[in-house]
């Protein structure tokens, strides 16, 4: 037997299908952002109008029906609210039509589980990093088994950062990977670097940048602030990593795509004979099987939810969630 | 020369000078850093660090002496004593020692200083139960309330919820300190949403 996931918290609209921890099938439609980013209202319309076809799409290529689906699984949040919805209502309506139990799940959770799972590392420092979040966390048991949380931002995710940015430059599609290609071959320009401990604040860093694009080279400035807040991102990971004293680090989220980011941790982890873990970039950007992989955890571990407890949040945050498995 | 620790980014060694116990802080070169970044980084938290240092000294708190400044390196007075969170059983810390910290992080943010890392780990204890505060790595020299509010804020997620209840009515009790508008800003930061500390976690 199979569960299902859903994932819908932004411009991805995925389904997958796992079965004992194994990922068999991951489709994802993507709302095109252009230069615009996400208009939360466009993007529900988006995923509502995909919802029939993407179904079709996750049973041909699994080779499944519906009726071999055991559990549904979808994100509960953190998210966009009315993205959110679209996924809530189609699992909803697939676990009512086919009279099988639903687990409302953490997108942080899902995106760090996913990475965990895949690369079967049991007690690791997590870097999660992605558009609405950046977090440095661990697993803690007290007062329950949850994700701890050593380090985050204190305004906005490293990945919406580079977005902004993105748009401000005029860069399509606005996001970072538009970002890191802008930065190649680029030259330093002095930005402002802003760690508290473990914690950091990334407004400063992307006022300043994009106020820089009148009088200077777009190279520079892209180059600068991916070089600058990656950087920001290491010292507070090193100085979490020193004080949990773990011998692995588990890099995922969205930005966790970016290869010079992935560098840069890499070295961190190797100055204090840490070892590394991240997964393929089609489950680091969203994704339905990581939604599936935690939906089937929960229901292993023998969690339950009546229907009426299977809401959304948007502001869903990663340390209330009991991690019972 | 015997190290001390080697932090996210500086190594702590002792060496002799003039026959005297010193503390060298020497900011050391990061290989993940762009390198114009790095030599950035390094000069000015060296530079600011020894000019805090000195202002906090200046305004009457217990801080290291600087006694030279040079290539990244500070070298500083050495002390004796225990850190905060290193005290058996942290929720017995005793109420006078956080009163004592409490009120010179308020002189502290009068003298216009944020500490910016402000944590049982860098509060030390001497024999005399004399609070002394170290490591002004993440220091700076504002006014700014937010600034002000995290050094709060990382005390808050630091120590259990009734010390730190004693931790700010000490800190507002205090002469010169900036006082309400910092709680004010605090309550700001903490209604932003990505703040659960540690003690709100407990109750749930």
């Amino acid at each position: 037997m199979a569960v299902l996931g859903i994932e819908s918290s932004a411009h991805t609209l995925g389904l997958g299908i796992v079965k004992n921890g194994s990922i068999i099938a991951n489709e994802k439609l993507m709302f095109p952002i252009g230069n615009q980013g996400i208009i939360p209202a466009r993007a529900a319309d988006f995923h509502a109008g995909n919802s029939s076809k993407i179904i079709r799409s996750i049973f041909s290529s699994s080779e499944l029906s519906p009726n071999d689906i055991e559990a549904v699984g979808y994100t509960k949040g953190p998210g966009l609210g009315p993205c959110l919805r679209i996924g809530q209502l189609m699992a909803r309506t697939f676990a009512e039509k086919h009279k099988i139990p639903i687990f409302p799940v953490n997108h942080a959770v899902a995106h760090i589980e996913v990475t965990r799972q895949l690369s079967k590392v049991k007690d690791p420092l997590v870097l999660y990093v992605s558009g609405g979040n950046s977090q440095i966390l661990a697993l803690d048991d007290t007062p329950f088994r949850h994700y701890h949380i050593y380090g985050e931002t204190f305004d906005i995710g490293v990945g919406n950062m580079l977005d902004s940015f993105a748009r401000e430059a005029k860069l399509t599609p606005a996001w970072g990977s538009s970002v890191a290609k802008l930065a190649e071959g680029g030259k330093y320009i002095q930005m402002p670097y802003t760690v508290k401990g473990m914690d950091f604040t990334f407004t400063g860093l992307l006022t300043h940048a994009s106020k820089a694009l009148e009088n200077n080279s777009h190279k520079d400035i892209a180059y600068s602030l991916q070089e600058t807040a990656f950087a920001m991102l290491c010292e507070a990971t090193e100085r979490a990593l020193l004080l949990t004293k773990k011998k692995d680090i588990l890099l995922s989220g969205g930005v966790a795509q970016s290869r010079r980011l992935g560098q840069m941790i890499g070295i961190v982890a190797k100055s204090h004979r840490a070892r590394i873990h991240t997964v393929a970039n089609e489950y680091n950007a969203d994704n339905g099987a990581m939604i599936a992989l935690v939906a089937e955890s929960m229901m292993k571990s023998g969690q339950h939810y009546r229907s009426r407890d299977c809401d959304i949040n948007q502001k869903y945050r990663i340390d209330s969630v009991k991690v019972s498995w | 020369m015997k190290m001390i620790s080697e932090g996210a980014e500086a190594k702590i060694y002792t060496i002799k000078v003039l026959g005297f116990d010193a503390v060298v802080k020497d900011r050391i070169s990061k290989r993940y850093r762009e390198k114009a970044l790095d030599s950035v980084i390094r000069a000015q938290r060296t530079k600011t660090e020894a000019k805090i240092l000195a202002r906090a000294s200046e305004s009457g708190i217990r801080v290291p002496k600087v006694l030279m400044l040079k290539n990244n390196k500070i070298i500083m007075e050495s002390l004796n004593g225990t850190m905060l969170n290193a005290l058996p059983a942290k929720s017995k810390i005793p109420t006078s020692i956080i009163s004592q910290c409490a009120r010179q992080l308020a002189v502290l943010h009068g003298a216009g200083i944020v500490h910016g890392d402000f944590t049982p780990a860098n509060i030390l204890v001497d024999k005399n139960s004399n609070t002394w505060i170290i490591d002004f790595g993440l220091g700076e020299v504002t006014n700014s309330d937010e600034e002000r509010a995290l050094d709060l804020l990382l005390m808050k997620r630091s120590i259990d919820r009734g010390l730190y209840g004693h931790f700010e009515r000490e800190y507002l009790a205090a002469p010169g300190g900036a006082g309400k508008a910092v709680l004010r800003q605090l309550s700001e930061i903490e209604k932003r949403g990505r703040y659960q500390t540690r003690t709100l976690l407990s109750k749930s």
